[in-house]
């Protein structure tokens, strides 16, 4: 019942919306920021989180007159915060002046670390968690926004792939086949992050 | 070191780990602000209601109406018998000098 009525709400506020009432949007952006804010950081580096959270709230406004009244706000606000990350590491891509296949010394030494943590627990947790952060980071990166989308919604965030498909707009194949490659790739990433 | 699949299974969870315990982030009163003020530098929504989008709203709310009403002139016109193109044959066959093209449409 509460979910049925905060749909409810959300509906009437995006008809206040539409109607010209400006104001009414801060509404929904102080319900949402926090849940748009999270999602934007699972996908994008904390210190530019917030510009893009900013961009994903002047979208859904721009768009706000295609939002069919059949389903939860929340759910096409989340849709449209994962296409402005997915746009964002397009952007990033195509500017990137770093060679895809170069893989440096901090890399190695960063995976030699984390994983000799692992089997000596010398390192505290705290520690462990930032460098396999910064390494998985590091292997993102070398990786297409399409594949990083798809590893990081399924495999890492742990959505289905129906849930991942219809944030992102793809097909549940589409996903899965993009799913089954990034895991590939990404295994092979980390092993040359050792070899090199 | 080895980069085995034990290793890499080890390596993956610590990883999948991390990711989800990633610093969480702090909403600024000052951030909210700055979208408002660029969502009011926007302007209004071009609110526009085309005939095709009220009936798209609409529209779809008289089906079942419709439908039943489709049922319940289909079962009284076959219960009437009314079929035209019989009708038509068999006048025309049983009156032929009367019938004529001006009689078919009824008129």
């Amino acid at each position: 019942m509460p979910a049925h009525t905060t749909t409810v709400d959300d509906h009437d506020i995006v008809r206040r919306v539409i109607a010209g009432d400006i104001n009414a949007f801060g509404f929904l952006v102080q319900k949402y920021q926090g849940h748009i804010l999270t999602v934007v950081c699972n996908h994008i580096p904390y210190s530019q989180a917030e510009e893009v959270g900013h961009d994903v709230f002047v979208k859904a406004y721009q768009s706000l007159l295609t939002f069919k009244f059949k389903g939860g706000f929340k759910q096409w606000l989340s849709a449209i915060a994962v296409r402005t990350c997915y746009d964002f590491w397009r952007k990033e891509y195509r500017s990137r002046e770093i060679p895809m296949s170069s893989c440096s010394e901090e890399d190695r030494v960063c995976l030699e670390r984390v994983m000799a943590s692992q089997s000596n627990q010398i390192t505290s947790e705290k520690n462990l968690q930032k460098e396999a952060g910064e390494l998985l980071g590091r292997a993102l990166d070398r990786l297409s926004p399409e594949d990083r989308m798809a590893l990081e919604m399924v495999y890492l965030e742990g959505l289905s792939s129906k849930e991942a498909a219809g944030l992102l707009g793809w097909s549940v194949a589409n996903v899965k086949i993009r799913l089954f490659r990034s895991r590939k790739k990404l295994r092979k990433i980390l092993a040359g992050f050792l070899e090199d | 070191m080895r980069f085995n699949k034990k290793n890499y299974v080890k390596l993956e969870n610590t990883l999948i780990k991390a990711y989800r315990e990633k610093e969480k982030p702090k909403v600024s009163e000052q951030w909210e602000m700055n979208v408002m003020q660029h969502i009011r530098s926007l302007g209004a929504l071009p609110f526009k209601t085309s005939p095709f989008e009220l009936f798209e709203q609409f529209g779809w709310r008289f089906a079942p109406a419709v439908c039943v009403l489709i049922a319940l002139l289909t079962f009284w016109m076959v219960k009437l018998d009314f079929v035209p193109e019989d009708e038509m044959a068999r006048l025309s066959i049983e009156q032929p000098i009367e019938a004529s093209y001006v009689e078919m449409p009824g008129l």
